[in-house]
């Protein structure tokens, strides 16, 4: 996602979440199903007001839904 | 497959039809008649494509009245953006190209038929249909039922 640099946790948090479906989540966060499966599986990076949505959605906080690892580091 | 995708599978196709439905009009009109095909060509052209795609949302539109599912998102947008800058691109190359290749073919002192423009537009208008809905067809990844990969 975005030259590996970001990686998220959606899929557990779904799961955590009383098996929310991709469909229910995208519903939450005004997205479409597609987009929530390409974020998940790093295909294209979310921006900020999805990736707070998200957050929200699973009352966590961002971090805990995405994680940013720099290559350089 | 949302909406974009859904109208992307649709313009590629759609794009060569619109030359191909034209030509086959025009030829057939000019070999009944004994006219020249391109005046032809570029009027059927210009009707079946802008027939097609002015009202396709329209239609679209109303067909989908009170849905309230979520068909184009942030997504959707950039990819459709991108598919555009692309489709600019090719058309600006085929113009260039256009006027090129006729200046090399007729030379500086030659002349060209007065049907070369509306067919010159007619095929700028099926290649920027066509390679839009090529472009977001790869950037969707030619997705299948969930639209990635």
């Amino acid at each position: 996602m975005a030259g590996n640099e970001l990686s998220n946790k959606i899929r557990r948090l779904r799961f955590e979440n009383g098996e929310m479906t991709q469909q229910q989540l995208a519903d939450r966060a005004g997205v479409t199903r597609q987009t929530i499966i390409a974020i998940e599986a790093g295909k294209c990076a979310p921006s900020l007001p999805l990736a707070f949505r998200i957050a929200q959605t699973f009352k966590v906080p961002i971090e805990a839904v995405f994680q940013y690892q720099d290559e350089e580091a | 497959m949302n909406k974009t995708k859904a109208e992307s599978w649709i313009c590629f196709p759609l794009g060569l039809l619109c030359f191909l439905i034209p030509s086959v009009v025009a030829v057939f009109i000019a070999y009944d008649r004994g006219i020249s095909p391109a005046p032809v060509l570029m009027f059927t052209g210009i009707v079946v494509w802008g027939g097609l795609f002015w009202l396709f949302p329209f239609i679209e539109k109303k067909v989908r009245k009170g849905q309230k599912k979520v068909s184009f998102d942030e997504r959707d947008q950039l990819i459709h953006k991108k598919a555009v800058m692309v489709a600019y691109v090719a058309l600006w190359l085929y113009f260039v190209a256009a006027c090129v290749i006729t200046w090399c073919i007729v030379g500086p002192h030659g002349s060209i038929s007065v049907n070369v423009m509306p067919l010159t537009l007619i095929g700028g208008l099926v290649i920027f249909t066509s390679v839009q809905g090529l472009a977001s067809l790869i950037q969707y990844g030619w997705g299948g039922k969930d639209g990635g990969k």
